[in-house]
């Protein structure tokens, strides 16, 4: 009777993982293998026989006792095998249900083979195969309250979805829907990579330009503050994307990228900076194409610096005054630098724009006086953030960090010759504020801008900023 | 490369014993009380690695969800318990999302203790926040399940 509820235990644990293996794989049929069985499973499966309770027999006569107990030897010395098969079976199901659910590749490298690729054993281990959509996503909602300004403004400036598809070890797609303001959708990237090596791949599509610390990572949880620099607004106009197409790669203290894409439409430039000349991807004008890319460099693990290009003719082939094409060269270059080590979180940006043919182009657009397109125009800012909590055992993955941004931007730094400066375009910018993160998927931020300029124009502001990632 | 290749390579031997450990509750509510972190399968993948029949180190696989799709964990220690090597023996997620060989390095050398956090003795990831806080509830839950099976955890 022993023997027999043993069984039944054994076959109710088999079951059991038998049924966790068939929803794990989509029912997939498993041909049983060879594999170790460990000690831990067989004490597993020695207490479970242990703990097998004693049935009614145990009140029975003696007589029945004695040949109850015969025939539970026998039974006993003929399932032996049967016990052992079982062991075994369980030991196979739990290797590959543990196999199934790591994700890991079913084709392995050879050594050998990692060897010839150049990869150490971890970067062999990115050959894995894996298909099928994955679905990310983040958002934010600003409330914005100005000094010197009547009402105050919330606006759920975005909520997006990333989407990508992993077709095969080499092929993937990524991409980000973006609804801005409750009401305007746009594609912020969309982009095929072709994954050469673990460290090099082709990319093309609708692609961030790699420009700035914000640019490409543009999440409220990444960037300080509740608004993100206005030197990435202004001269890297966050979000900053173009059609094109180009390589990446990312050794281990090294990353860069280089695309080419299609350049600005000039004739959306302003006094304020080149943001209106982007195209966002739409019918975007490509007789003007441009370079762009990054480097940068990670010499320890927390702490990066590296340089951001981007050179190209914002004409489009058709600027032009008295029968001569004007191509309006744009170039914008950043130094940037980032650093979070034991709480503490400091960043620094400096970039700067320059641009040909601007009377050419001023005269093109009618522009005159203050109004006019800079030859020059730059940014630079320094942030210091602490996260109070960063030694607090007890805080877990809470943060809550205080932190300063100043910040100095000059839509009109070189102007060119007949135009006037305007004294509203150079503007200093002081920020204090502080952010929780309750988990590292959520932030809330409140901060207050100090704004100041020539013309006595600035108007500060308070921000709010409640935003997510996942 | 499979797993037993990259432990051979680590600990330069072949006397490699495989196996999955079944967890108790008992067990399973202990590695949670030391590393802080959950355990959410009772199922772990351990290897003990020998030379000339001595125990020179063990591994563990620890498999969780970065954003939507995994990361696996080959997470060897020394006869110590301390961390020897991280290797990435899977990461179905963007690659832009994963972190640089030298940022798992940073683990090599520690116990489990309270200095295993992000920004404490281990740097952040600029723009991977949740692949280095997934990873490092691994390496602590890893760290932790060794201190039990070994019967060490005070």
């Amino acid at each position: 009777m022993t023997r027999f509820k043993a069984d039944i235990a054994l076959q109710v644990v088999v079951s059991f993982l038998a049924l966790g293996l068939a929803g794990f794989a989509g029912a997939q049929v498993l041909e049983p293998t060879e594999g170790p069985l460990n000690g831990s499973l067989g004490d597993s499966i020695a207490a479970a026989v242990a703990a097998a309770p004693v049935g009614a027999g145990a009140e029975e006569d003696e007589a029945e006792d004695a040949e109850a107990e015969e025939s539970s030897e026998t039974e006993t010395a003929a399932q032996e095998p049967d016990v052992a098969e079982l062991e075994r079976q369980i030991g196979v199901l739990a290797e590959e249900i543990e196999i199934l659910r790591s994700g890991e590749t079913q084709v392995r490298l050879t050594p050998d083979e990692a060897r010839r690729l150049g990869l150490a054993p971890s970067a062999a281990a990115t050959y894995s195969v894996d298909q099928g959509v994955s679905i990310a996503g983040y958002g934010e909602m600003l409330v914005e309250n100005y000094a010197n300004k009547a009402g105050t403004k919330s606006d759920m400036l975005r909520a997006i979805l990333y989407t990508g598809y992993r077709f095969n070890d080499k092929f993937l797609f990524n991409s980000e829907i973006e609804v801005e303001h409750g009401k305007e959708i746009y594609v912020e990237f969309a982009y095929i990579d072709y994954q050469m090596t673990p460290n090099v791949g082709l990319r093309g599509g609708m692609l961030l330009a790699p420009m700035g610390l914000t640019n490409e990572f543009h999440e409220p949880t990444v960037f300080m503050g509740a608004e993100r620099p206005v030197t990435e607004n202004k001269v890297i106009p966050s979000t900053w994307r173009e059609n094109g197409g180009g390589i990446y790669g990312a050794f281990d203290k090294v990353a860069f990228r280089a695309y080419v894409m299609n350049g600005f439409n000039g004739q959306k430039f302003s006094s304020g900076g080149v943001r209106g000349g982007r195209q966002k991807g739409a019918k975007a004008k490509s007789t003007s194409m441009a370079f762009t890319g990054r480097f940068d460099i990670t010499p320890t693990p927390g702490v990066f610096f590296g340089a951001s290009l981007y050179t190209g003719d914002s004409g489009q082939g058709e600027v032009i005054v008295d029968s001569t094409e004007y191509g309006v060269k744009t170039t914008i270059y950043d130094f940037h630098a980032q650093a979070q080590v034991r709480g503490f979180d400091v960043r620094a940006l400096f970039a700067r724009a320059n641009l040909d043919d601007v009377i050419q182009l001023n005269q093109f657009l009618g522009k005159t006086g203050s109004a006019g397109v800079a030859e020059g125009m730059q940014g630079a800012y320094l942030q210091f953030g602490y996260n109070i909590l960063s030694q607090v055992v007890a805080a877990g993955n809470t943060s809550l960090m205080p932190y300063i941004r100043f910040e100095q931007v000059d839509t009109q730094d070189r102007i060119a010759s007949g135009f006037t400066r305007s004294l509203k375009t150079d503007n200093n910018y002081f920020t204090f504020g502080v952010e929780l993160k309750p988990v590292a998927g959520v932030v809330l931020k409140v901060d207050h801008m100090w704004v100041t300029n020539d013309a006595g124009t600035g108007t500060d502001q308070f921000n709010v900023n409640l935003g997510y990632a996942f | 490369m499979t797993r037993e290749e990259i432990l051979a390579g680590l600990f330069s031997s072949e006397e490699i014993t495989s196996g999955r450990v079944f967890l108790t509750k008992e067990q399973r509510s202990q590695i949670g009380e030391l590393s802080r972190e959950q355990v959410p399968s009772g199922l772990v993948a351990r290897y003990v690695i020998a030379r000339d029949g001595q125990v020179v180190g063990r591994a563990y696989v620890d498999t969780h969800i970065v954003r939507t799709k995994r990361e696996s964990l080959l997470i060897s220690l020394d006869a110590d318990g301390s961390l020897r090597r991280i290797d990435v023996t899977a990461f179905l997620e963007p690659l832009q999302f994963q972190a640089a060989p030298s940022w798992y390095q940073q683990y090599n050398g520690h116990p489990l203790s309270d200095e295993v956090y992000p920004q404490r003795a281990i740097r952040a990831i600029a723009g991977a926040t949740l692949t280095a806080n997934v990873t490092n509830a691994a390496v602590r839950r890893v760290l932790a399940t060794d201190l039990v099976l070994e019967g060490t955890a005070r």
